[in-house]
Protein backbone atom coordinates (compact mmCIF):
# COMPACT_ATOMS: atom_id res chain seq x y z
CA UNK A 1 0.00 0.00 0.00
CA UNK A 2 1.40 3.59 -0.94
CA UNK A 3 0.08 6.55 1.17
CA UNK A 4 0.62 10.00 0.81
CA UNK A 5 0.06 12.55 3.51
CA UNK A 6 -0.39 15.49 3.19
CA UNK A 7 2.62 16.50 0.76
CA UNK A 8 3.71 19.35 -0.54
CA UNK A 9 6.36 20.53 -3.15
CA UNK A 10 7.53 23.29 -4.54
CA UNK A 11 10.41 24.62 -7.17
CA UNK A 12 11.58 27.86 -6.28
CA UNK A 13 8.29 30.14 -6.63
CA UNK A 14 6.62 27.36 -8.09
CA UNK A 15 3.74 25.64 -5.95
CA UNK A 16 3.65 22.07 -7.86
CA UNK A 17 2.08 19.99 -5.29
CA UNK A 18 -0.12 21.10 -2.55
CA UNK A 19 -1.47 19.33 0.36
CA UNK A 20 -2.15 16.15 -1.61
CA UNK A 21 -3.30 12.80 0.66
CA UNK A 22 -4.24 9.50 -0.92
CA UNK A 23 -4.02 6.19 -0.78
CA UNK A 24 -3.33 3.45 -3.22
CA UNK A 25 -4.14 0.15 -2.11
CA UNK A 26 -2.50 -3.38 -3.07
CA UNK A 27 -3.63 -4.82 -6.41
CA UNK A 28 -4.75 -1.60 -7.83
CA UNK A 29 -4.17 -0.11 -11.54
CA UNK A 30 -4.07 3.21 -9.83
CA UNK A 31 -4.59 6.31 -12.82
CA UNK A 32 -3.48 9.87 -12.36
CA UNK A 33 -4.86 12.13 -14.74
CA UNK A 34 -4.60 15.96 -15.37
CA UNK A 35 -3.29 18.87 -17.44
CA UNK A 36 0.18 19.53 -18.16
CA UNK A 37 1.93 21.29 -15.06
CA UNK A 38 -1.16 20.28 -12.85
CA UNK A 39 1.61 18.10 -11.15
CA UNK A 40 1.18 14.53 -11.93
CA UNK A 41 4.09 13.72 -13.07
CA UNK A 42 5.80 15.41 -9.83
CA UNK A 43 3.02 13.64 -7.69
CA UNK A 44 4.45 10.37 -9.18
CA UNK A 45 8.12 11.25 -8.61
CA UNK A 46 7.82 11.82 -5.15
CA UNK A 47 6.31 8.21 -4.44
CA UNK A 48 9.74 6.72 -4.84
CA UNK A 49 11.52 10.33 -3.90
CA UNK A 50 13.24 11.17 -6.81
CA UNK A 51 11.78 14.07 -5.52
CA UNK A 52 11.82 14.82 -2.32
CA UNK A 53 8.87 16.52 -0.85
CA UNK A 54 9.40 19.83 1.02
CA UNK A 55 6.72 18.39 3.71
CA UNK A 56 4.76 15.15 4.29
CA UNK A 57 4.75 11.56 5.04
CA UNK A 58 5.09 9.04 1.44
CA UNK A 59 4.92 5.69 3.40
CA UNK A 60 4.95 2.61 1.34
CA UNK A 61 4.03 -0.54 2.86
CA UNK A 62 4.02 1.34 6.33
CA UNK A 63 7.35 3.11 5.69
CA UNK A 64 7.82 6.45 5.80
CA UNK A 65 10.44 6.77 2.90
CA UNK A 66 11.09 10.37 3.45
CA UNK A 67 12.84 9.18 6.79
CA UNK A 68 15.30 6.77 4.61
CA UNK A 69 18.76 7.84 4.24
CA UNK A 70 21.51 6.30 1.98
CA UNK A 71 21.67 2.34 1.86
CA UNK A 72 18.33 2.38 3.44
CA UNK A 73 16.41 4.01 0.78
CA UNK A 74 17.99 2.76 -2.34
CA UNK A 75 17.05 -0.57 -0.55
CA UNK A 76 13.54 0.52 -0.30
CA UNK A 77 13.54 1.49 -4.04
CA UNK A 78 14.46 -1.35 -5.35
CA UNK A 79 10.89 -3.18 -4.56
CA UNK A 80 9.27 -0.50 -6.62
CA UNK A 81 10.10 -0.10 -10.24
CA UNK A 82 9.48 2.68 -13.02
CA UNK A 83 9.21 3.37 -16.28
CA UNK A 84 9.13 6.65 -18.18
CA UNK A 85 8.19 8.13 -21.31
CA UNK A 86 11.57 8.35 -22.83
CA UNK A 87 12.06 4.76 -21.85
CA UNK A 88 15.56 5.79 -20.56
CA UNK A 89 17.39 2.92 -21.18
CA UNK A 90 21.26 3.00 -21.32
CA UNK A 91 22.17 2.97 -25.27
CA UNK A 92 25.36 1.66 -25.30
CA UNK A 93 24.03 -1.61 -23.13
CA UNK A 94 22.13 -4.89 -24.79
CA UNK A 95 18.99 -5.66 -24.02
CA UNK A 96 20.34 -8.38 -21.93
CA UNK A 97 22.53 -5.47 -20.06
CA UNK A 98 20.35 -3.23 -19.36
CA UNK A 99 17.90 -5.22 -17.53
CA UNK A 100 21.03 -7.21 -15.49
CA UNK A 101 22.39 -4.20 -14.04
CA UNK A 102 18.97 -4.28 -12.18
CA UNK A 103 20.00 -7.52 -11.21
CA UNK A 104 23.80 -6.50 -10.18
CA UNK A 105 22.98 -3.29 -8.11
CA UNK A 106 20.26 -5.71 -6.32
CA UNK A 107 23.35 -8.07 -5.97
CA UNK A 108 21.16 -10.93 -7.24
CA UNK A 109 22.86 -14.42 -6.93
CA UNK A 110 25.02 -13.54 -10.22
CA UNK A 111 24.33 -17.71 -11.49
CA UNK A 112 21.02 -16.89 -11.39
CA UNK A 113 21.21 -13.51 -13.45
CA UNK A 114 21.00 -14.79 -16.91
CA UNK A 115 17.52 -16.91 -15.95
CA UNK A 116 15.97 -14.62 -14.52
CA UNK A 117 16.67 -11.85 -17.18
CA UNK A 118 15.57 -14.19 -19.92
CA UNK A 119 12.46 -14.64 -17.89
CA UNK A 120 11.74 -11.40 -17.61
CA UNK A 121 12.10 -11.08 -21.30
CA UNK A 122 9.76 -13.89 -22.16
CA UNK A 123 7.00 -12.02 -19.96
CA UNK A 124 7.47 -8.73 -22.48
CA UNK A 125 7.39 -11.04 -25.27
CA UNK A 126 11.39 -9.94 -26.21
CA UNK A 127 13.27 -13.07 -25.53
CA UNK A 128 14.59 -13.21 -28.97
CA UNK A 129 16.14 -9.55 -28.68
CA UNK A 130 18.49 -9.73 -26.00
CA UNK A 131 21.71 -9.47 -28.20
CA UNK A 132 19.90 -6.04 -29.73
CA UNK A 133 20.74 -2.32 -28.76
CA UNK A 134 17.81 -0.13 -27.60
CA UNK A 135 18.25 1.90 -31.30
CA UNK A 136 17.38 -1.23 -33.31
CA UNK A 137 14.36 -1.53 -31.55
CA UNK A 138 10.98 0.58 -31.90
CA UNK A 139 9.24 2.79 -29.50
CA UNK A 140 6.93 0.12 -28.07
CA UNK A 141 10.17 -2.46 -27.69
CA UNK A 142 11.95 -0.24 -25.99
CA UNK A 143 9.17 0.28 -23.06
CA UNK A 144 8.64 -3.89 -22.86
CA UNK A 145 12.57 -3.67 -22.18
CA UNK A 146 11.78 -0.85 -19.68
CA UNK A 147 8.86 -2.68 -18.12
CA UNK A 148 11.22 -5.77 -18.05
CA UNK A 149 14.03 -4.34 -16.43
CA UNK A 150 11.66 -2.64 -13.60
CA UNK A 151 10.34 -6.32 -12.84
CA UNK A 152 13.60 -7.67 -12.84
CA UNK A 153 13.62 -7.08 -8.83
CA UNK A 154 10.22 -8.32 -8.34
CA UNK A 155 8.91 -5.21 -7.38
CA UNK A 156 5.12 -4.81 -5.18
CA UNK A 157 5.03 -1.48 -7.43
CA UNK A 158 5.27 -0.12 -10.66
CA UNK A 159 5.31 4.08 -11.75
CA UNK A 160 4.32 4.75 -14.83
CA UNK A 161 5.60 7.76 -15.86
CA UNK A 162 3.78 8.56 -19.18
CA UNK A 163 4.56 5.61 -21.02
CA UNK A 164 2.83 5.65 -23.77
CA UNK A 165 3.06 9.11 -24.77
CA UNK A 166 5.50 8.71 -27.02
CA UNK A 167 4.10 6.16 -28.70
CA UNK A 168 1.99 5.39 -31.97
CA UNK A 169 -1.48 3.68 -31.22
CA UNK A 170 -0.23 0.08 -32.13
CA UNK A 171 2.46 0.03 -29.73
CA UNK A 172 0.34 1.87 -27.39
CA UNK A 173 -1.99 -0.96 -27.26
CA UNK A 174 1.09 -3.15 -26.80
CA UNK A 175 2.75 -1.98 -23.75
CA UNK A 176 -0.85 -1.35 -21.95
CA UNK A 177 -1.77 -5.10 -22.53
CA UNK A 178 1.31 -5.92 -20.82
CA UNK A 179 1.20 -3.67 -18.00
CA UNK A 180 -2.50 -4.99 -17.79
CA UNK A 181 -0.34 -8.70 -17.39
CA UNK A 182 2.13 -7.16 -14.68
CA UNK A 183 -0.68 -6.62 -12.94
CA UNK A 184 -2.92 -9.49 -13.32
CA UNK A 185 -0.43 -12.57 -13.50
CA UNK A 186 1.94 -10.91 -11.42
CA UNK A 187 0.18 -8.89 -8.93
CA UNK A 188 2.17 -5.87 -9.15
CA UNK A 189 0.48 -2.90 -8.17
CA UNK A 190 0.78 0.06 -11.09
CA UNK A 191 0.02 3.38 -10.80
CA UNK A 192 -0.46 5.00 -13.98
CA UNK A 193 0.12 9.04 -14.56
CA UNK A 194 -0.79 9.95 -18.06
CA UNK A 195 -2.96 12.47 -19.72
CA UNK A 196 -4.53 10.31 -21.93
CA UNK A 197 -8.11 9.44 -21.60
CA UNK A 198 -7.94 6.53 -23.01
CA UNK A 199 -4.82 4.69 -21.67
CA UNK A 200 -6.18 5.29 -18.01
CA UNK A 201 -9.92 4.18 -18.83
CA UNK A 202 -8.51 0.96 -20.15
CA UNK A 203 -6.72 -0.03 -17.16
CA UNK A 204 -7.50 1.77 -14.00
CA UNK A 205 -9.76 0.57 -11.46
CA UNK A 206 -9.23 3.95 -9.54
CA UNK A 207 -8.47 7.53 -11.00
CA UNK A 208 -7.10 10.78 -9.21
CA UNK A 209 -7.56 13.79 -11.42
CA UNK A 210 -4.81 16.38 -10.50
CA UNK A 211 -5.38 20.41 -11.13
CA UNK A 212 -2.86 23.10 -10.10
CA UNK A 213 -1.05 20.89 -7.75
CA UNK A 214 -4.01 19.60 -5.76
CA UNK A 215 -6.39 16.72 -6.09
CA UNK A 216 -9.55 17.20 -8.34
CA UNK A 217 -11.35 13.99 -7.43
CA UNK A 218 -10.94 10.45 -6.90
CA UNK A 219 -12.93 8.39 -8.95
CA UNK A 220 -13.35 4.40 -8.81
CA UNK A 221 -13.69 3.36 -12.33
CA UNK A 222 -14.01 -0.16 -14.04
CA UNK A 223 -11.12 -1.22 -16.77
CA UNK A 224 -12.71 -1.25 -20.35
CA UNK A 225 -9.84 -3.80 -21.16
CA UNK A 226 -7.33 -2.68 -24.12
CA UNK A 227 -8.74 -2.06 -27.30
CA UNK A 228 -7.58 -4.49 -29.98
CA UNK A 229 -5.57 -2.15 -32.71
CA UNK A 230 -5.50 -3.14 -36.26
CA UNK A 231 -1.96 -2.77 -37.84
CA UNK A 232 -3.54 -1.63 -41.03
CA UNK A 233 -4.10 1.96 -42.42
CA UNK A 234 -7.73 1.00 -42.44
CA UNK A 235 -7.73 1.19 -39.03
CA UNK A 236 -6.86 5.44 -39.21
CA UNK A 237 -9.02 6.23 -41.78
CA UNK A 238 -11.96 4.29 -39.92
CA UNK A 239 -10.82 6.53 -36.60
CA UNK A 240 -10.82 9.61 -38.64
CA UNK A 241 -14.29 9.35 -39.95
CA UNK A 242 -15.36 7.90 -36.87
CA UNK A 243 -15.91 11.48 -35.71
CA UNK A 244 -16.93 13.69 -38.35
CA UNK A 245 -16.92 13.86 -42.43
CA UNK A 246 -14.00 12.88 -44.52
CA UNK A 247 -13.73 14.49 -47.81
CA UNK A 248 -12.01 11.37 -49.77
CA UNK A 249 -9.71 13.40 -52.04
CA UNK B 1 66.68 7.20 -45.67
CA UNK B 2 67.71 10.33 -46.17
CA UNK B 3 71.30 10.85 -45.32
CA UNK B 4 70.96 13.52 -42.46
CA UNK B 5 68.24 11.36 -40.64
CA UNK B 6 71.16 8.61 -40.60
CA UNK B 7 73.47 11.21 -39.63
CA UNK B 8 71.35 12.84 -35.86
CA UNK B 9 69.61 9.04 -35.90
CA UNK B 10 70.72 8.23 -32.35
CA UNK B 11 69.00 12.07 -31.10
CA UNK B 12 66.51 11.43 -32.98
CA UNK B 13 65.34 7.99 -31.70
CA UNK B 14 66.25 9.64 -28.17
CA UNK B 15 64.10 12.93 -28.79
CA UNK B 16 60.75 10.45 -29.89
CA UNK B 17 62.10 8.43 -26.25
CA UNK B 18 61.52 11.85 -24.43
CA UNK B 19 57.96 12.91 -26.13
CA UNK B 20 56.80 9.84 -25.79
CA UNK B 21 57.54 10.01 -21.62
CA UNK B 22 56.08 13.31 -21.71
CA UNK B 23 53.05 12.76 -23.39
CA UNK B 24 53.01 9.38 -21.52
CA UNK B 25 52.63 10.89 -18.35
CA UNK B 26 50.05 13.80 -19.51
CA UNK B 27 47.65 11.02 -20.92
CA UNK B 28 48.58 8.64 -17.05
CA UNK B 29 47.46 12.24 -15.36
CA UNK B 30 44.69 12.76 -17.70
CA UNK B 31 43.28 9.46 -16.97
CA UNK B 32 43.91 9.01 -13.58
CA UNK B 33 42.65 12.44 -12.40
CA UNK B 34 41.40 14.44 -15.22
CA UNK B 35 38.89 12.12 -15.27
CA UNK B 36 37.53 12.06 -11.60
CA UNK B 37 38.29 15.79 -11.52
CA UNK B 38 36.09 15.87 -14.59
CA UNK B 39 33.15 13.98 -13.02
CA UNK B 40 33.12 15.61 -9.91
CA UNK B 41 32.61 19.11 -11.78
CA UNK B 42 29.58 17.32 -13.68
CA UNK B 43 28.39 15.67 -10.53
CA UNK B 44 28.81 18.77 -8.68
CA UNK B 45 26.90 21.14 -10.97
CA UNK B 46 23.69 22.60 -10.00
CA UNK B 47 20.43 19.93 -10.38
CA UNK B 48 23.31 17.15 -10.13
CA UNK B 49 23.39 13.98 -8.25
CA UNK B 50 26.59 15.57 -5.84
CA UNK B 51 25.34 19.26 -5.95
CA UNK B 52 27.51 21.28 -4.20
CA UNK B 53 28.22 25.00 -5.31
CA UNK B 54 31.25 25.62 -3.14
CA UNK B 55 33.01 22.51 -4.62
CA UNK B 56 31.67 22.99 -8.05
CA UNK B 57 32.78 26.86 -7.83
CA UNK B 58 36.47 25.93 -6.30
CA UNK B 59 37.33 22.83 -9.08
CA UNK B 60 35.72 25.33 -12.16
CA UNK B 61 37.95 28.18 -11.05
CA UNK B 62 40.69 25.95 -10.57
CA UNK B 63 40.80 24.27 -13.80
CA UNK B 64 39.70 28.07 -14.93
CA UNK B 65 42.74 29.53 -14.03
CA UNK B 66 45.03 26.87 -15.13
CA UNK B 67 43.89 26.75 -18.43
CA UNK B 68 44.02 30.47 -18.84
CA UNK B 69 47.78 30.61 -17.98
CA UNK B 70 49.46 30.63 -21.43
CA UNK B 71 51.82 27.68 -21.16
CA UNK B 72 54.92 28.67 -21.34
CA UNK B 73 54.26 30.92 -18.26
CA UNK B 74 52.84 28.05 -16.67
CA UNK B 75 55.88 26.09 -17.24
CA UNK B 76 58.11 29.10 -15.39
CA UNK B 77 55.35 29.73 -12.73
CA UNK B 78 55.38 26.14 -11.51
CA UNK B 79 58.93 25.79 -11.37
CA UNK B 80 59.04 25.67 -7.54
CA UNK B 81 56.43 23.36 -7.37
CA UNK B 82 58.31 21.15 -9.61
CA UNK B 83 61.55 21.34 -7.79
CA UNK B 84 59.28 20.39 -4.65
CA UNK B 85 58.46 16.98 -6.26
CA UNK B 86 60.64 16.15 -8.49
CA UNK B 87 64.18 17.53 -6.93
CA UNK B 88 65.04 19.60 -9.99
CA UNK B 89 63.38 21.65 -12.27
CA UNK B 90 65.54 20.66 -15.22
CA UNK B 91 65.32 17.69 -17.82
CA UNK B 92 62.12 15.25 -18.68
CA UNK B 93 61.06 14.24 -15.67
CA UNK B 94 60.72 17.82 -14.42
CA UNK B 95 58.82 18.73 -17.11
CA UNK B 96 56.42 16.21 -16.72
CA UNK B 97 54.89 17.78 -13.93
CA UNK B 98 53.50 21.25 -15.55
CA UNK B 99 52.47 18.82 -18.68
CA UNK B 100 50.51 16.50 -16.66
CA UNK B 101 48.99 19.72 -14.33
CA UNK B 102 47.60 21.27 -17.60
CA UNK B 103 46.58 17.47 -18.92
CA UNK B 104 44.08 16.87 -15.58
CA UNK B 105 42.80 20.36 -16.30
CA UNK B 106 42.58 19.97 -19.83
CA UNK B 107 40.83 16.61 -20.12
CA UNK B 108 38.67 17.33 -17.43
CA UNK B 109 36.84 20.31 -19.33
CA UNK B 110 36.43 17.46 -21.91
CA UNK B 111 35.35 15.30 -19.61
CA UNK B 112 32.62 17.72 -17.75
CA UNK B 113 31.44 18.30 -21.57
CA UNK B 114 30.72 15.16 -22.47
CA UNK B 115 29.04 14.04 -19.43
CA UNK B 116 26.91 16.64 -19.48
CA UNK B 117 25.72 15.36 -22.85
CA UNK B 118 24.22 12.25 -21.23
CA UNK B 119 20.46 11.65 -21.21
CA UNK B 120 19.36 13.09 -17.77
CA UNK B 121 16.98 10.27 -17.65
CA UNK B 122 19.29 7.69 -17.82
CA UNK B 123 20.50 8.72 -14.79
CA UNK B 124 17.27 9.44 -13.08
CA UNK B 125 15.88 5.15 -14.15
CA UNK B 126 19.67 4.53 -12.38
CA UNK B 127 18.04 6.28 -9.13
CA UNK B 128 15.10 4.55 -9.21
CA UNK B 129 16.42 1.27 -9.48
CA UNK B 130 18.41 1.97 -6.24
CA UNK B 131 21.77 2.86 -7.56
CA UNK B 132 24.42 4.38 -5.38
CA UNK B 133 26.38 7.52 -6.56
CA UNK B 134 29.18 4.98 -7.59
CA UNK B 135 27.03 2.42 -9.38
CA UNK B 136 25.64 5.58 -11.51
CA UNK B 137 28.74 7.01 -12.65
CA UNK B 138 30.40 3.55 -13.27
CA UNK B 139 27.16 1.38 -14.99
CA UNK B 140 25.21 4.25 -16.38
CA UNK B 141 27.50 7.46 -16.98
CA UNK B 142 30.43 6.32 -18.11
CA UNK B 143 28.93 3.68 -20.16
CA UNK B 144 26.91 6.30 -21.57
CA UNK B 145 29.68 8.58 -22.05
CA UNK B 146 32.09 6.32 -23.35
CA UNK B 147 32.78 7.49 -27.03
CA UNK B 148 32.63 10.57 -26.04
CA UNK B 149 35.33 10.16 -23.22
CA UNK B 150 37.29 8.39 -25.75
CA UNK B 151 37.19 11.41 -28.48
CA UNK B 152 37.83 13.99 -25.78
CA UNK B 153 41.28 11.87 -24.99
CA UNK B 154 42.20 11.83 -28.00
CA UNK B 155 41.65 15.56 -28.66
CA UNK B 156 43.40 15.76 -25.32
CA UNK B 157 46.56 13.77 -26.09
CA UNK B 158 47.00 15.84 -29.27
CA UNK B 159 46.95 19.27 -27.52
CA UNK B 160 49.72 17.22 -25.07
CA UNK B 161 51.98 16.66 -27.97
CA UNK B 162 51.71 20.26 -28.48
CA UNK B 163 52.46 21.58 -25.34
CA UNK B 164 55.24 18.61 -24.84
CA UNK B 165 57.10 20.72 -27.86
CA UNK B 166 58.04 24.00 -26.28
CA UNK B 167 59.69 21.76 -22.88
CA UNK B 168 63.05 22.83 -24.47
CA UNK B 169 63.09 25.70 -22.15
CA UNK B 170 63.32 23.65 -19.17
CA UNK B 171 65.10 21.15 -20.77
CA UNK B 172 62.50 18.28 -21.37
CA UNK B 173 63.89 17.43 -24.61
CA UNK B 174 61.42 15.83 -27.46
CA UNK B 175 61.15 16.13 -30.81
CA UNK B 176 59.79 19.95 -30.95
CA UNK B 177 62.81 20.73 -29.01
CA UNK B 178 64.99 18.62 -31.35
CA UNK B 179 63.68 20.38 -34.48
CA UNK B 180 64.37 23.73 -33.10
CA UNK B 181 67.81 23.40 -31.84
CA UNK B 182 69.24 21.38 -34.95
CA UNK B 183 66.85 21.80 -37.39
CA UNK B 184 66.10 25.72 -36.78
CA UNK B 185 68.21 26.91 -35.10
CA UNK B 186 71.58 25.27 -36.57
CA UNK B 187 69.74 25.99 -40.27
CA UNK B 188 69.22 22.39 -40.97
CA UNK B 189 65.88 23.35 -42.31
CA UNK B 190 65.47 19.99 -43.68
CA UNK B 191 65.91 17.94 -40.62
CA UNK B 192 63.31 20.46 -38.85
CA UNK B 193 61.20 19.69 -41.87
CA UNK B 194 61.67 15.78 -41.03
CA UNK B 195 60.45 16.39 -37.78
CA UNK B 196 57.07 17.92 -38.57
CA UNK B 197 56.44 15.24 -40.93
CA UNK B 198 57.18 12.22 -38.11
CA UNK B 199 54.64 15.01 -35.63
CA UNK B 200 52.28 15.01 -38.79
CA UNK B 201 52.56 10.83 -38.60
CA UNK B 202 52.28 10.85 -35.27
CA UNK B 203 48.94 12.82 -34.80
CA UNK B 204 47.19 11.13 -37.83
CA UNK B 205 47.96 7.67 -35.83
CA UNK B 206 46.79 8.70 -32.90
CA UNK B 207 43.70 11.04 -34.83
CA UNK B 208 42.32 7.80 -36.95
CA UNK B 209 42.30 5.04 -33.77
CA UNK B 210 40.84 7.35 -31.63
CA UNK B 211 37.86 8.24 -33.53
CA UNK B 212 37.93 4.15 -34.68
CA UNK B 213 37.80 3.07 -31.06
CA UNK B 214 35.42 5.52 -30.19
CA UNK B 215 32.57 4.55 -33.28
CA UNK B 216 33.29 0.76 -32.40
CA UNK B 217 32.09 1.51 -28.64
CA UNK B 218 29.10 3.91 -29.87
CA UNK B 219 25.83 2.10 -29.92
CA UNK B 220 23.56 4.79 -29.56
Amino acid sequence: MIQLHHVNKRFEQFEAIKDVSLTIDKGEIYGIIGASGAGKSTLLRLINLLEVPDTGAVEVNGRDLTKLRGKRLRDARKSIGMIFQGFNLVANKTVYENIAVSLELSNYPRKERRGRVEECLRFVGLEDFMKKYPAQLSGGQKQRVAIARALANKPEFLLCDEPTSSLDPNSTAEVLKVLEDVNKRLGVTIVIVSHEMDVIKSLCTQVTVMANGEVYETVRTKPKGVKHIDNNPKYFVDQLAKDGEVDRA
Amino acid sequence: MPEILVQYEAQIWQAIGETFIMVGVSILAAVLLGLPVGTLLYLCRKGNLLENRVAFSTLNLLVNIIRSFPFLLLVVFLIPFTRLIIGTAIGTAAATVPLAIIAIAHYSRLVEQTLLDVPKGVLEAAVSMGASVRSVIFKFLYVEARSGLVVGLTTSIISFISYSTIMGVVGGGGIGDFAIRFGYQQFKTELMMYMIVIMVIFVQIIQFTGMTVARMIDKR
